[in-house]
């Protein structure tokens, strides 16, 4: 399975590598410091900053005094920080969804291994490949109300184009659009390789049973599929929930905060306001439930038989 | 239903399996399949095809004509990103800041990932610090951005490759030690202790021995987190504010921001920033979808 990894039980084997000499005692440590050094330097000491610049009031990037949880308990008052929650948990919600059906649409449309399928798989992964400002760029050129492609087609039809970036509405639409087309790609790669390790018995059994396609996918591929479906959504949810670069290119956050997900209104909040605590609490606040929601992810695949 | 089959879906093994023999006749087979291919190609293709077909074509045709291929065929707009802005610099940045901090990466990882996959540590911290590890990447990258700003202007990194390189180098290596430990338990102990009985060093046996077993994850490793961190862009933005270190992302955003109409620009400035990357990815296809597949535990 793509995403799961073997977790073998502790070592029987290992420990007759053990203990023999006195090096070995001291060998694991010292290939361990440098990379637990530079991830507590460079991971973990600015997480505690965090946690201590959220208890402070910034104004113009200087600390003028503490007030301990009031940033937290001030940005659950916050509309525009609960709008931006909300924004981004629609914006998760409904791409995800999409992103799930479409991706194992495309995983059984690909799974038999028919003529080209493997250079239709090749390109159908370009788009999660390609940089993520890069994909921003795309889309304002599919957007553009002048020279977009959709513009430009509307036009050909005799249709007046449409203001996709300009409305609310429709400029979040095309954002959830946008993460469609750049992360489909995962969830059938993910939904692929689940579909190719399921076994071949119940399928044979269907056929001689003279099951059809549908009852067959409805009994037998989406039950078996299940874990992996659960996996591949866990992931992609946790992905989707900080999504930044895309957005900074595409809107910005607009039209007025119609996409303005959290990661984009913790970042103004930092550089151009520079509320340091302020958005220090909220981001932290927002990493707590990412990590929750990671951490049930990874123990449900753990679980997982092989 | 037992489990052990013989043969799986999507494989090739040999004897005939029920899904390699056509149903007869097949609507689906003949028409089905063959469209949704073409839908679903159209679907992936189409938007990448706009931003190469924009840029192709002078800013007279983007603005005033509307078709949909390029007439007026020109590379003036790429000309214009290497020659007036800093597109070169840019590239060499990417690559440097790639390479070095992967690299790092590997190295530190692989070891770390030893030590973890075939020794007791104190604490049991065999068993739970791979894991940690991988947490500390799960942390959203805004949420650490600004302490990471403060700490690299306090040692005098900020706007350099190495201090882009360092920070790279530690969200890598945290992934290389998840996924390397795994690889390393499948290889048997016995394996090494053989090279080990027959004189080689402990060192000697692991770059032997376990390394060459190991190449495939290495591989897989090594192309997810060159597309990560390639791809990079909050953190780029953040640590660097000149051509002299900024990476391809931000000189393609920071370019987008300048200019706000400039479309032949833009559109060139999107494909010369993605075509580094899919040009490694056309290189390493063979090893692709398991780098990616793998990597989707970010």
């Amino acid at each position: 399975m793509a995403v799961t990894r073997t977790v073998p039980a502790p070592g029987r084997t290992r420990r007759r590598l053990l203990g023999e000499s006195g090096l070995d005692t001291v060998l694991p440590y010292l290939l361990l410091a440098p990379t637990v050094f530079l991830v507590l330097a460079v991971l973990v000491y600015p997480m505690v900053d965090g946690l201590r610049t959220s208890t402070g009031f910034y104004r113009f990037g200087r600390r003028l005094r503490e007030v301990g949880w009031d940033n937290y308990t001030d940005a659950l008052h916050d509309p525009a920080f609960l709008e931006s929650i909300r924004t981004t948990l629609e914006f998760v919600a409904i791409a995800v969804a999409i992103e799930t059906v479409l991706g194992l649409a495309l995983a059984l449309l690909c799974v038999r291994e028919v003529r080209f399928v493997r250079a239709i798989r090749g390109t159908l992964i370009l788009p999660m490949i390609v940089t993520p400002v890069v994909v921003g760029i795309i889309f304002r050129l599919m957007y553009a109300s002048d020279v977009g492609l959709v513009a430009t087609i509307a036009r050909t039809l005799g249709m007046s184009p449409p203001q996709i970036l300009g409305q609310p509405h429709a400029a979040f639409g095309g954002l959830v659009l946008l993460d469609v087309w750049e992360w489909t790609p995962l969830m059938f790669l993910i939904l692929l390789a689940g579909l190719q390790t399921l076994p071949v018995e119940p399928f044979e059994a269907a056929k001689v049973d003279g099951a059809g396609a549908w009852r067959t996918f409805v009994d037998h591929t989406l039950p078996m599929l299940r874990p992996t479906i659960l996996v591949a959504v866990s992931l992609r949810s946790i992905d989707a929930l900080t999504t930044f670069d895309q957005v900074y290119v595409l809107t910005r956050g607009g039209p007025g905060t119609a996409t303005q997900l959290i990661s984009i209104y913790g970042y103004q909040t930092f550089f151009q306001f520079q509320q340091f605590g302020y958005a220090a609490a909220m981001l932290i606040m927002v990493a707590l439930v990412v990590i929750a929601l990671a951490g049930a992810a990874l123990a449900l695949m753990r679980r997982r038989p092989r | 239903m037992t489990t052990t089959s013989t043969g799986r879906i999507g494989k090739s093994l040999p004897g005939p399996r029920p899904e390699d023999v056509p149903e007869p006749s097949s609507r689906w087979e003949r028409f089905g399949r063959p469209a949704g291919f073409v839908v679903a190609l159209a679907f992936a293709v189409v938007p990448l095809l706009w931003m190469v077909s924009t840029s192709l074509k002078t800013n007279r045709e983007i603005t005033q004509d509307g078709t949909l291929v390029p007439h007026s065929f020109t590379l003036a707009n790429y000309h214009n990103l290497f020659s007036g802005r800093e597109f070169g610099s840019y590239l060499t940045n990417s690559i440097v800041v790639t390479a070095a901090s992967v690299l790092v990466a590997l190295v530190l990882g692989t070891h770390a990932a030893y030590a973890v996959a075939r020794f007791r540590l104190w604490a049991g911290a065999e068993r739970w610090i791979g894991f940690a590890l991988l947490m500390t990447r799960i942390v959203p990258p805004i949420v650490v951005v600004v302490p990471v700003f403060l700490l690299a202007q306090r040692f005098g990194v900020l706007n350099t490759k190495l201090g882009l390189i360092v920070v790279y180098s530690a969200f890598n290596v945290a992934v290389v030690v998840w996924m390397m430990e795994s690889f390393f338990r499948e290889i048997p102990v016995e394996l090494e202790e053989a090279a080990m009985v027959d004189g080689d060093t402990r060192f000697a046996a692991f770059r032997r021995i376990v390394l060459p077993l190991a190449a495939p994850g290495l591989v897989a490793t090594a192309i997810f987190a060159i597309i990560v961190t390639y791809n990079e862009f909050l953190f780029a933005l953040v640590l660097t504010s000149t051509p002299s270190a900024e990476t391809m992302p931000v000189g393609a955003a920071t370019l987008i921001g300048r200019i706000n109409i400039d479309w032949g620009a833009m559109s060139a400035a999107g494909v010369v920033g993605a075509l580094p990357i899919l040009l490694f990815s056309a290189l390493v296809q063979k090893h692709l979808v398991r780098g990616l597949t793998m990597g989707a535990v970010k």
